[in-house]
């Protein structure tokens, strides 16, 4: 991988006692692709502020190509931001806005036209220069306000929330063009969002975060394959944590029963988070099943059906095709490859149950919560 | 559905023209021809051109403008700054703030003036025992002692009461903002004070903008406010249209009010288009046409084009350096302040002085003896020359407000007629000098009673019951029972008093009048509204150029005379320039000129004398000896007049009991 460019050391940040950033370590490579992933009030836009200028760590050291750049203002770092409702300046026109940063820094006015018309190349906008900022639909203003920092040049271009406020569609439409924006221009992205789906779309790296921690960091495949922790394994994607044991290497017990698994090293019979994903598991009959339980609720989702089926008490989330209507007995079969053992955390119990399952699950779980920057500079 | 509609709009029509039919009828008779608000007397621009020719409402308007200039651009900072700075608060404080910036708005007018006013005073009389004690313990400068009301105080009110309404139209565009925009700014590579000048200013400007017009409309039509804080040196307009309206609403009142009507209608048609227009740009969200790559660069959508944008920075800043020139200017002149009534000058005279003394002469006027005297006594009234009434003399001088003047200042002195020296009022004279004299009459209408009146009992006959117009001051309405009932006019009895006030009383009661009035008795009598009105000389004959069926007479019972004379207030600070106004006024050139204008007679016995042959000249007519002796009684009347003396203050008293006993304002 390419070279270390930004570097956070034992970070803090805090608040009236309130504590932001818990002593946050975390370096960023050149040209690489990060996002800070987590939910509202996980320190991520801190964590984005911090690298951009618009906050001090309340102790720590922040490090830019290995200078220190705690004192350096927003205006003398070589990073730009898109920021969460695009800012656009609405008493210039398009133009004038991507020109900004460029007139700023007094580029002579030949070089503005082509750098400006370039940048608008590459955000799909050519020719938009001269209409107003309010005359763009939300999309278009996200692409402005990219523009807008691209054009700049700089070395790392943030992005706070960038997608937040645009409907489904477009989001997924924008996400893929991120992708290609960012190989295009071959500068470091720093992306934060509390949308696991975008992190793991557009990723070379995810940093996932939580109370001011930083819980993993990993390639989106590390991220989903190899949750460290509870926290971690709900939050990307879905998940089904039970209690279990490890009796021995490659064997792990729930439900008194002992199944196969691929992970091992942890202490003889040492207590452990075991993460089955609703995907890896096939219903087979109840004679063939290596447990059995009862079909609570069955959900059609286009794909596949979502299935909630209660085991002894404890009800898992199950994606399958095979339809099986509800109060059926059903087996299940899980491949050793399917199940993930983790070891216990302070997370423990807290994700994982599918008692309280709804179909508005998945929103409750990434409420949009855009009061996360006022609750964190209030 | 239809009939419905039909009506609402017929009600609609009725409200607007009950809203606006006073404007309307006031802007028509700005165009009058002839001096009524009554009689149309044909199309003319007259009052409009005289308008320009009016020293004292050039000279106020010239102070309005300084004024809401100088207050709108000091308090469009001031509120800007503090809308940014209540912006960064936390919500709590800043609605608490926000209230408290409320309050001024919704306040009455004159709670806010009257507390300026104390505020003002109470400042001025710490700041002189601070200076007199700086003034005690060094000597390296000498701070001055005596500050009074004036300009500064005038801008400092205008300022503190235009700032709230500057902070409520830039608070909600500062709201409006994306709270990233400064960061925003300054991640593209500005200083906080360039994010703040080239991104938060320009996207609030709209608001910046209808604050300082809101502002700028506040402080034109400003009266109750400025009334209390611009002391006696300065006058807005809209105070000199109030002092104007005291003697009488001459055509040339309707020509500024019609024109500040104007100013106003049109500032708050722009600041309403202004904001028409902000909210469509908002509303609009289709896509302008798209432009080609050439056209782009450079071009900014909706942008004034530069030359007019100069031009109107231009004429900004030729508009407050000629006023902050001239501002500076007055300063520098020496000067003197005078006090007198409405239309009681010639004002040609003003200027005559100022050029041949370079004197520069303020001029105020007041609405009655009494206002006068409670002005001064407040501590506001800070003139040098006054021009109070015989009893109100005597007054001023047991009261010790008036200095003595040094006559050897004054050579014209000698032209005044013996007969008007050595008055009750100022008995060794050496406080005055007449400035005018006249007597007290009734005003009739010849075509609307019977006989010609001779007797003050017209002012109690139930013949004329409503029809008859009494004077609004104790003095002059109790002095026609005196005179009616055969007492003196001074007299100190309290039961004659008693009898007269209950006559008047009684004829209150009855009916008889339709009105306690002053100067509204012109309207009154020139529209024949009313048939009976007691009033002085010299205005019937104003009034009866309007109104040729009115008659004057000066009843058999005799009445009152008075004079008018110009003294200097107590401590006046510009003593010498007043010494010299008075000698000016006292010359027969100057005395023939008011003589003319305000047809009172003159107490300068040559200009007396001479004023038939002075009207011939100027008239190509002789004037009617009947008009000369309404002018200037005749011996022989004058033997049936008495003036009127200072009252002993328990009589005062009384007076005061009597009048609010009847119930009169």
């Amino acid at each position: 991988m390419s070279k270390e460019l930004i570097r956070l050391s034992d970070c803090v940040v805090k608040y009236d006692d309130e504590i932001i950033l818990d002593h946050l370590n975390l370096y960023i490579n050149d040209k690489e692709f990060l996002t800070l992933l987590g939910p509202s009030g996980c320190g991520k836009t801190t964590t984005l502020r911090i690298i951009g200028g618009f906050q001090k760590p309340t102790s720590g050291d922040v490090f830019f190509d290995g200078r220190r750049c705690n004192d350096v203002p927003p205006h003398k770092r070589q990073i730009n931001t898109v920021f969460q409702k695009y800012a656009l300046f609405t008493h210039m026109n398009i133009f004038e806005n991507v020109a900004f940063g460029l007139r700023i820094a007094k580029v002579p006015e030949a070089d503005i036209t082509r750098r400006v018309e370039e940048a608008l190349e590459i955000v799909n906008l050519p020719g938009y220069g001269k209409r107003s900022v309010t005359s763009l639909s939300g999309g278009q203003q996200q692409r402005v306000a990219i523009a807008r920092a691209i054009v700049n040049r700089p070395q790392v271009l943030l992005l706070d929330e960038p997608l937040g406020a645009l409907d489904m569609k477009l989001r997924k439409d924008m996400q893929v063009e991120l992708k290609r924006i960012q190989r295009e221009v071959g500068i470091t992205f720093i992306y934060v969002t509390h949308d696991q789906e975008e992190a793991l779309t557009m990723s070379d790296t995810v940093v996932v975060m939580d109370k001011g921690n930083i819980q993993q960091i990993g390639t989106p495949e590390d991220i989903y394959n190899e949750p460290k922790n509870a926290f971690v394994a709900d939050f990307i994607g879905e998940s089904n944590i039970i209690d279990g044991t490890m009796p021995e290497d490659k064997v792990v017990k729930m439900y008194g029963k002992k199944f196969p698994c691929l992970d091992g090293g942890f202490a003889p019979n040492e207590p452990v988070d075991v993460v089955i994903r609703p995907e890896d598991i096939d219903i087979v009959s109840p004679e063939a099943g290596q447990i059995t339980g009862t079909v609570t609720e069955v959900t059609f989702k286009g794909m596949h059906y979502d299935i909630i089926v209660d085991f002894q008490g404890f009800k898992w989330l199950i994606q399958t095709t095979d339809y099986s209507p509800e109060g059926a007995r059903i087996g299940v079969k899980i491949d050793p490859d399917g199940f993930h053992i983790m070891k216990k955390s302070q997370y423990s119990g807290m994700f994982g149950d599918y008692s309280s399952y709804s179909e508005e699950y998945d929103e409750l779980n990434v409420d949009p919560d855009a009061a996360e920057g006022d609750d964190e500079e209030d | 559905m239809k009939k419905n509609s039909a009506f609402s709009r017929f009600f609609t029509v009725l409200v607007f023209l009950f809203l606006y039919a006073p404007i309307i009828l006031l802007i028509v008779f700005s165009f009058n021809q002839n001096n009524s608000n009554v009689v149309w007397g044909g199309f003319s621009l007259h009052w409009y051109k005289e308008l320009f020719h009016n020293r004292i409402i050039m000279r106020s308007l010239y102070t309005t403008l300084l004024v809401s200039l100088l207050a709108t651009v000091i308090s469009t900072i001031a509120g800007t700054f503090a809308a940014i700075g209540f912006y960064g608060l936390r919500r709590r404080t800043r609605s608490a703030l926000n209230t408290v910036n409320n309050i001024p708005m919704v306040n009455a007018d004159i709670v806010t003036g009257v507390a300026m006013c104390l505020f003002f005073v109470a400042f001025f009389a710490l700041w002189k025992d601070f200076a007199l004690w700086v003034n005690s313990v060094q000597s390296l400068f000498v701070l001055p002692t005596r500050l009074t009301l004036g300009f500064p105080t005038l801008l400092i009110a205008h300022i503190t009461f235009n700032i709230p309404y500057v902070l409520l139209s830039v608070s909600p565009k500062l709201r409006q903002l994306d709270k990233n925009l400064i960061d925003a700014a300054q991640d593209l590579g500005c200083t906080w004070f360039q994010a703040f000048y080239k991104v938060i200013l320009p996207e609030i400007k709209p608001g910046i903008v209808s604050g300082a017009l809101t502002a700028f409309t506040m402080s034109i039509d400003d009266f109750i406010i400025s009334y209390f804080t611009a002391g006696s040196s300065s006058s807005t307009l809209a105070m000199t249209i109030y002092g104007m309206t005291k003697k009488r609403v001459s055509p040339e009142i309707n020509a500024i009010s019609t024109l500040l009507f104007v100013t106003v209608i049109l500032l708050l048609a722009v600041i309403n288009i202004r904001e028409a227009q902000q909210e469509k740009a908002a509303a609009r969200r289709e896509a302008a046409p798209s432009a080609t790559v050439a056209e782009m660069a450079g071009s900014r959508p909706r942008r004034t084009p530069l030359p007019v944008k100069a031009a109107a920075v231009a004429a900004c800043v030729a508009v407050l350096a000629t006023t902050a020139v001239g501002a500076f200017q007055n300063t520098r002149k020496p000067m003197v302040n005078v006090c007198s009534w409405g239309e009681y000058i010639d004002e040609a005279l003003i200027s005559q002085f100022e050029e041949e003394t370079g004197i520069l002469v303020n001029y105020q006027t007041a609405e009655s003896n009494e206002a006068l005297y409670s002005l001064l006594k407040s501590g506001a009234g800070d003139y040098d020359v006054i021009v109070p009434s015989d009893y109100m003399i005597s007054q001023l001088i047991e009261e010790d407000m008036l200095e003595k003047l040094d006559y050897n200042n004054i050579p014209n002195f000698s032209l005044i007629g013996d007969q008007f020296k050595n008055l009750p009022y100022d008995p060794t004279n050496e406080y005055t000098v007449p400035y005018t004299w006249g007597t007290v009459g009734i005003i009739y209408n010849t075509a609307m009673v019977e006989e010609p009146i001779t007797s003050w009992s017209a002012m109690f006959d139930d013949k004329y019951a409503g029809q008859v117009l009494m004077f609004r001051n104790s003095r002059d309405a109790m002095a026609t029972a005196l005179l009616y009932l055969g007492y003196d006019i001074n007299t100190t009895d309290e039961a004659q008093l008693r009898q007269a006030a209950e006559l008047i009383a009684d004829a209150k009661g009855r009916g008889v009048y339709q009105a306690f009035v002053m100067d509204e008795i012109f309207l009154k009598m020139e529209g024949g509204n009313a048939a009976i009105g007691a009033y002085y000389a010299g205005d019937y004959l104003t009034a009866v150029e309007n109104n040729p069926d009115l008659a004057f007479v000066i009843p058999e019972e005799g009445s009152n005379w008075f004079v008018d004379a110009m003294c200097v207030l107590k401590d006046a600070p510009h003593k010498a320039e007043a010494e010299a106004w008075i000698n000016f006024i006292a010359s027969t050139e100057a005395n023939l000129a008011n003589m003319d204008f305000i047809w009172y007679a003159s107490p300068n016995e040559k200009a007396l004398a001479e004023y038939p042959a002075y009207y011939e000249e100027l008239y190509g007519e002789p004037l009617e000896q009947e008009v000369y002796e309404i002018i200037a009684a005749p011996a022989e009347v004058l033997e049936r007049c008495e003036s009127y003396i200072s009252l002993p203050k328990e009589t005062r008293q009384l007076y005061n009991e009597l009048w609010i006993g009847l119930g009169i304002q």
